[in-house]
C-alpha cells in the first residue's frame, strides 16, 4: 500500500475511516480490481465448490512496485503457491516438489475482467443492496447475463477498502456455482518478509525449473479455423498455434470472448484409427458421432470430430454455450495469426 | 439441534440465512469438521437434486494423482533444472505468458485425476440453426445427452488447463484454489503454524 493513501490495519469486525467514492457499480468493480492488485492483505477465506468446502489463506503485498503473494491451504496437502516479482513457486510438500518459473510479474493471479460498454450490452450490473456482511457494510454488486450462454456473478464488495468480501459464480437461473468467502480479512501498511516463506522445510525436495519457449505460430499451409457463428457478443480475440503434451503437433487454439467470459477452442488433427479386428488403418470420417461433454470444475468442455479434426471447446459458460461454439468451428482457409490478450 | 443447523445450512446453502447467522454459522463451519463434512453431504443432494454437472464427490484424488505423477517422466526423475527445462517447454502458456506455466504443471496432475469423474457423453448435434437468423438470439441450444467417449482425459485436461492461461483472472485464482485444496495420500509434511512454530 501507498504511504499515500494511508496507514490502514483493520480486522474484521473494526471499522475504517475513509469511505469510497464510487457510485456506479462498475466503478465499484474497477475498484475492487485495483484494491485486490495494489492493497496490502492477509485473509482466510473459504472456496466452495461442488459440495465442498476448503479454507485457504491468501497473502498478498505491493512494496516498491513489486507483487509477492502466497495462497496456501488450510485444511490438508499443505500446497503453496508463492510469488515474488516474476517468479511464482509451487510447493508441493505431498511430492516433495518445488516447481518454479518466471512470469509476467504484473499479471493480476485475482480480480475481475474490466467492464466496458460492450460488456453492458450482455450482462445487467447493478448494485442490488448495500448491507452488513460480517459486520462490515458492503455493496452487494450483481453481474447478470442477459441471456443463458454464460454465468453471472454476485460480488460484497467492502465499502471501505473495496475488497470483495464474498464472491459468487452463478448459473443464469442464480444458482451458486462456486462461492468463495472471507472468514477474516486484514490489510496493513506492512507484511514482513517471513509472510511469503513455505510453511514446510524444502530440504530435499525435487526443484523444477521451466522457462518459456517461443511462441508458435501457425504453419502457413495449415487449415485456418474460425466459427460460423457465436453466441452474441462474442468474438475471436487470440488465434495461436501451441505444443500440448502428449502430442507432436501443434494445435490450433482459438479465443473466444464477451469481455467477461472465455472461451477456448483447441483443433487437432485427428490421428488414423484402426478398424475392428485389427484391419488395416481408416482415416477418420469427416464428420461422426465421437462427440462428448465434460464438466471441470465451474468450466465446461464439449469435444466433437470436425473434417478429420478433433475441436474441442473449453470455458467457465454453461455447456450449452461450448457445444454451440465446438459446433459452429470450421476451416475457412490458410492459417494467418490473431494475437491479442483478452 | 440437527434440524436447526440442517435448516441453518440450507439457508446459507440458498443465501436465505441473515448475515448475522450467517458469520456465526460460517465461524463454525470453520473450526467444525463434523459439520462441514454435513455441509458438504447436503450441498452434493442438493446438486444432484436439482441435476447439476460437475458435482464431485469425496472420493480421494491422491491415488489418481500419484499415477498421474509416476506417469510423468518430468516429475518422475529427480533431473537437473536444464534438462527439466526442454522436457517442460510444452507447459509455456501461449500468449506470451498470461499464466504461470507452473500452475498449469501442478494443476494438470490434478486435471487429469479429476476429469474422468465428471465426463458425460453426448450425442454429436449439428450446429443449432436457431440463432444465425433468430431475430431474438438469447435462446441457448439444449444438450442431448446420449453416448460415446473418445477424448482421453489426459489431453481433456490439457485444454482446461491451456484455457486457463487465456482465461480471467478469476478463473485463473478458482483452478488454483481448486487444485490447492485436492486431496492427497502422500504421509502429512511437517506442519508449522503461521508464526513458524512446529504443530
Amino acid at each position: 500500500m501507498r504511504s499515500s493513501e494511508g496507514l490502514i490495519a483493520f480486522a474484521l469486525g473494526c471499522l475504517v475511516a475513509g469511505s469510497a467514492v464510487a457510485e456506479e457499480p462498475a466503478q465499484w468493480l474497477e475498484r475492487m480490481n485495483q484494491a485486490l492488485n495494489s492493497r496490502n492483505y492477509d485473509g482466510t477465506f473459504s472456496h466452495w465448490h461442488g459440495g465442498q468446502v476448503e479454507m485457504l489463506r491468501i497473502i498478498h503485498r505491493m512494496q516498491d512496485g513489486n507483487v509477492s503473494e502466497r495462497l496456501a491451504s488450510l485444511d490438508g496437502s499443505g500446497r503453496e503457491f508463492i510469488r515474488s516479482g516474476a517468479t511464482l513457486s509451487c510447493y508441493l510438500p505431498d511430492k516433495r516438489t518445488v516447481v518454479v518459473e518466471q512470469r509476467p510479474a504484473q499479471e493480476p493471479l485475482v480480480g475481475f475482467p474490466a467492464v466496458n460498454q460492450q460488456t453492458a450490452e450482455f450482462y445487467d450490473i447493478r448494485e442490488v443492496a448495500r448491507t452488513r456482511f460480517n459486520r462490515r457494510d458492503t455493496h452487494v454488486i450483481t453481474v447478470t447475463p442477459r441471456d443463458a450462454y454464460r454465468y453471472g456473478y454476485r460480488l460484497w464488495i467492502d465499502d471501505s477498502t473495496a475488497m470483495p468480501l464474498k464472491t459468487q459464480l452463478c448459473d443464469s437461473h442464480g444458482q451458486v456455482i462456486e462461492q468463495i468467502v472471507f472468514a477474516s480479512l486484514t490489510v496493513s501498511s506492512h507484511i514482513p518478509d517471513a509472510a511469503f516463506k513455505p510453511e514446510v522445510s524444502t530440504e530435499g525436495f525435487q526443484w523444477v525449473r521451466e522457462v518459456h519457449p517461443a511462441q508458435l505460430a501457425p504453419a502457413p499451409d495449415s487449415p485456418a479455423w474460425s466459427a460460423m457463428r457465436l453466441p452474441p457478443g462474442f468474438h475471436m480475440t487470440v488465434r495461436q498455434a501451441q505444443t500440448l503434451p502428449g502430442s507432436s503437433q501443434p494445435v490450433d487454439h482459438l479465443v473466444f470472448s464477451d469481455g467477461v467470459a472465455f472461451v477456448s477452442v483447441f483443433v487437432e488433427h485427428r490421428e488414423v484409427s484402426l478398424a475392428p479386428g485389427g484391419a488395416a488403418p481408416q482415416p477418420a470420417s469427416a464428420t461422426d458421432d465421437a462427440s462428448e461433454a465434460a464438466a471441470v470444475g465451474s468450466s465446461s468442455a464439449f469435444s466433437t470430430v470436425v473434417d478429420g479434426h478433433r475441436v474441442t471447446a473449453v470455458g467457465e459458460v454453461p455447456p450449452e454455450t461450448v457445444q454451440f461454439i465446438a459446433t459452429q468451428v470450421k476451416a475457412t482457409g490458410t492459417a494467418g495469426a490473431v494475437h491479442g490478450r483478452p | 439441534m440437527n434440524e436447526e443447523l440442517d435448516s441453518q445450512l440450507s439457508a446459507m446453502f440458498d443465501d436465505e440465512l441473515p448475515h448475522e447467522e450467517c458469520e456465526l454459522l460460517a465461524r463454525r463451519l470453520s473450526r467444525d469438521e463434523g459439520l462441514k463434512a454435513r455441509w458438504g453431504r447436503y450441498a452434493v443432494v442438493g446438486a444432484v437434486i436439482r441435476a447439476e454437472r460437475g458435482v464431485r464427490l469425496n472420493a480421494p484424488l491422491a491415488g489418481r494423482v500419484s499415477a498421474a505423477i509416476r506417469t510423468e517422466p518430468e516429475l518422475e526423475r529427480a533431473v537437473p533444472a536444464v534438462a527439466a527445462r526442454a522436457r517442460l517447454g510444452w507447459w509455456q502458456p501461449a500468449l506470451g505468458g498470461a499464466l504461470a506455466a507452473g500452475v498449469a504443471a501442478v494443476s494438470i496432475l490434478w486435471l487429469r485425476g479429476q476429469v474422468p469423474l465428471t465426463t458425460v457423453p453426448v450425442t454429436a448435434q449439428r450446429a443449432p440453426q436457431a440463432l444465425g437468423n433468430d431475430p431474438n438470439p438469447y435462446v441457448t441450444p439444449r444438450l442431448v445427452a446420449a453416448h460415446s467417449s473418445p477424448v482421453p482425459s489426459t489431453q481433456l485436461a490439457n485444454y482446461v488447463v491451456a484455457h486457463s492461461m487465456v482465461s480471467s483472472p478469476m478463473a485463473r485464482g478458482n483452478l488454483l484454489s481448486a487444485f490447492i485444496t485436492s486431496e492427497s495420500s502422500a504421509p502429512e509434511p511437517v506442519k508449522t503454524d503461521l508464526a513458524g512454530n512446529a504443530k
